[in-house]
């Protein structure tokens, strides 16, 4: 244009309209500053052009089911607070999540400050993986703990193309890895113990790591529900929301199912060791989705929601009438005579007799990576049909199981 | 001084011989025996789950019970738990006395010749190890069971248990073999480590649960191997005796008796090794006793004598593992804790109060 001395009126009309087209190809790329008058939150990019009055995050959750965490919207921040992080913890985590081309509330303390939305992240579980594949952020993982246990074949694809790095856990993490590989934040949990946590070294390394003790959750739903939490770090608040309540209706579609029924497999859980027997206590996850998918659980009247050891004698007592054992064992067995041989007191067991012996081992990886620990945490609907088809049979006809497998006489 | 001091046997006189006839602590050696039957029985009739005593009666005698439950837990849980705390118990006190005298060391314990650390880095090996060679989960399985654990802690504390022996027919003191006990359980210790360093979650939780300590694991098919080594040993030590009463007033003294120093040292050791390595192998390394029921014995009976003690940690050691092992699964107790715990946590201040109350030790 400039370089066109005399303009006719026909390219001036030209150059009017490109003007107004470009003024409006720049109002659009733009537009990110504004979307959020709109209604939507900004998934990508930074904001420019901060006005103060502007609520940032139109698109906000709400929690139904998960009790273990908090959030408080602010205009252009958002203060998540993990209440409980491990069992009998003493302390509780605070995140400031801002919006990236805002500025940072001043009166916060010590509390970590992470821009959303996020753009690289490293995962230190692989419970994490499903809510990043859910809310179609997988392409923002750029490392993990270790890729030994990983089952999602899209991440195994990345891992294969080189995409990620591997960093290690607990006290071993590597810290200059980490450092170099620039994430946003990581992701991890805790349990309390400096032997075993990794984010006590990552931090001192002043890397802003994310606590997340979805695992400290007594229900399937409360566990799954922390999709939100991770979604909140990239304003991905809308997709937490829709996929969750995904989740949460077709949990309560199987539940609905089975809840009806009266006559209800007593159902026995865990393995023996050493004349000891570990059971999940009546208030736990697992005592939960046993209860949902109208079984009878051994412990359902025991207090804790933790896991507890009972006599061998106690459990052989109560067990002798099961229906229903689900070993949920780390190792893989065979057939009940692998099982027998490491402990014979089994054969007295009802669920031995009457061949109804289950293990979540479906779906292990080649390193025993396995994806109820992954697709499971995540989808809390497919374990709780797997064990509904495994007290009803006739009931669930149409659900093929996916973790849980029979095991051979 | 040789000739002078008269040999064993020939002795007579009261004054001469450092060991007096029994008297009266045979009759305290009967109730400790009456003790260890009322514990032995007491465990069969109570536990977590409560049994009419006239059906325990009925099943013991080979009758059939009123439910079925009852027998299964009577015969394959409560009988074989029993057997084992009492056997254990005894070896691990036996083991106990047994190297305090041959150290003369009131410290000593069944473990100070390093089998259990044999036995640990036995299970280490097996539990840990597993992922370091990168054995599938298929061939791991087997291993990571109770009948995997015992077969390799048994395999680690016999490996242990002949090189001590190896070393003990060439050593000349006794002090080559504690410290020889105490470089192999550093090292061994080491080892262990280093497989929690590199080893999963749940393969450390199965190690941990192994050093937690349990009577309640062996079945009927290990008690098989289990009760013949035990009673082996015990054997062995019972034959022990009289050179133990010798080794008390030291080695000069017990040659000039006419023992042969070197093969007595090699069958304690050999004795003791396979009591400790066996029980730690089937139960895991069960702490205090050893340690502790001499010394209670000693300041029961008043005395040092052999002749008294060996019996006496026997009946006492049977009968305080069968009360602890009942204590961690009380009756009417929702959860049952780990069988150390408890060892510990009473039998420490008992220990303590006993030291307390009669400085006896510098006997030993």
């Amino acid at each position: 244009m400039s370089n066109s001395r005399v303009l006719s009126p026909f390219r001036r009309i030209f150059a009017f309209t490109l003007s107004i087209a470009l003024l409006i190809a720049g109002l659009a790329s733009a537009a990110p500053s504004t979307a959020a008058a709109q209604g939507t939150n900004l998934t990508t990019g930074c904001v420019k052009g901060y006005r103060p009055s502007v609520d940032y995050f139109p698109q906000k959750v709400s929690l139904e089911d998960a009790t273990g965490f908090k959030v408080e919207y602010f205009k252009n921040y958002k203060v998540v607070t993990v209440l409980n992080p491990w069992n009998n913890a003493k302390e509780q985590f605070k995140y400031v999540i801002v919006q990236c081309g805002t500025p940072a509330p001043r009166n916060i303390k010590d509390a970590l400050v992470i821009e959303a939305p996020a753009k690289r992240i490293i995962a230190m579980s692989t419970t994490h993986l499903p809510h990043l594949e859910k809310l179609g952020l997988l392409d923002r993982l750029i490392g993990m703990d270790e890729f030994t246990y990983v089952n999602s074949p899209k991440v195994r694809e990345m891992i294969k193309a080189g995409k990620l790095i591997e960093i290690g856990s607990g006290p071993k993490v590597n810290v200059e890895k980490t450092i170099v590989a620039r994430p946003d934040f990581v992701m991890t949990y805790g349990v309390g113990d400096p032997q075993f946590d990794s984010h006590p070294k990552l931090l001192e390394a002043k890397i802003p790591t994310v606590i997340n003790a979805e695992y400290m959750e007594g229900t399937p739903l409360g566990r799954s529900e922390w999709i939100k939490f991770t979604a909140l770090f990239f304003n991905a608040e809308a997709a937490a929301q829709r996929e969750y309540n995904l989740m949460k209706q077709r949990y309560l579609a199987v539940a609905r199912k089975t809840s009806g029924i009266a006559n209800r497999p007593l159902v026995v859980v865990g393995t023996a060791s050493r004349g000891r027997w570990r059971m999940p206590g009546g208030a736990s996850y697992f005592a939960t989705l046993v209860r949902d998918a109208g079984g009878n659980y051994l412990m359902a009247a025991n207090p804790s929601a933790g896991s507890v050891q009972i006599s061998l004698e106690e459990a052989l007592d109560r067990g002798i009438n099961a229906d229903v054992w689900l070993l949920n064992a780390f190792q893989r067995y065979q057939n009940i005579g692998a099982l027998l041989a490491e402990e014979p007191r089994y054969e007295r067991l009802g669920p031995v007799s009457k061949r109804n012996v289950w293990n979540y081992d479906k779906r292990l990886n080649e390193n025993g990576g396995n994806d109820y620990w992954e697709t499971g945490v995540g989808n809390p609907h497919l374990i709780l049909a797997d064990l509904a088809k495994i007290f009803h049979p006739n009931l669930m006809t149409d659900h093929e199981l996916v973790f849980f497998r029979k095991i051979d006489r | 001084m040789r000739a002078s001091l008269p040999r064993v046997g020939q002795a007579e006189s009261h004054l001469a011989n450092p060991f007096p006839p029994l008297g009266i602590r045979r009759g305290a050696l009967l109730l400790l025996a009456g003790l260890a039957l009322t514990a032995f029985a007491l465990s069969l009739a109570l536990g977590p789950v409560s049994i009419p005593l006239d059906e325990v009666l009925r099943i013991l005698l080979g009758e059939q019970a009123s439910r079925e439950t009852w027998e299964i837990i009577v015969v394959s849980v409560r009988l074989p738990k029993a057997i084992t705390a009492l056997l254990a118990g005894a070896a691990l006190s036996v083991a106990g006395l047994q190297m305090q005298t041959l150290f003369r060391n009131p410290l000593a314990d069944p473990f100070v010749l390093g089998v259990s650390s044999g036995a640990s880095l036995g299970v280490a090996l097996v539990v840990l190890g597993g992922a370091s060679v990168s054995v599938s989960v298929f061939g791991r399985s087997a291993l990571l069971g109770d009948f995997g654990l015992a077969s390799a802690s048994t395999l680690g504390a016999a490996s242990i248990f002949l090189l001590i022996l190896a070393i003990a027919r060439r050593v000349q003191n006794v002090v080559t073999l504690l410290v020889l006990g105490l470089m192999v359980g550093y090292l061994t210790s080491a080892v262990v480590s280093l497989l929690i360093y590199f080893s999963l979650p749940e393969q450390v939780a199965a190690y941990v649960n192994w050093t937690f300590g349990s009577f309640g694991g062996v079945t009927w098919g290990q008690m098989q191997a289990f009760a013949p080594a035990l009673v082996l040993g015990l054997l062995i030590a019972l034959a022990s005796v009289k050179p133990l009463n010798a080794l008390l007033l030291g080695e000069g003294y017990a040659k000039s008796m006419g023992v042969d120093v070197r093969a007595a040292r090699w069958w304690i050791t050999a004795s003791a090794s396979l009591l400790a390595g066996a029980v730690t192998a089937f139960c895991g390394p069960i702490g205090f006793l050893g340690i502790a029921v001499p010394h209670l014995c000693r300041a029961l009976f008043g005395t040092s004598d052999h002749r008294v003690l060996m019996p006496a940690v026997i009946l006492l050691g049977g009968t305080l593992a069968i009360l602890f092992d009942f204590i961690s699964q009380m009756p009417g107790a929702r959860f049952v804790l780990p069988l150390n715990v408890i060892t510990s946590f009473i039998g420490a201040p008992v220990v303590l109060w006993v030291v307390l109350r009669r400085q006896s030790f510098a006997r030993v």
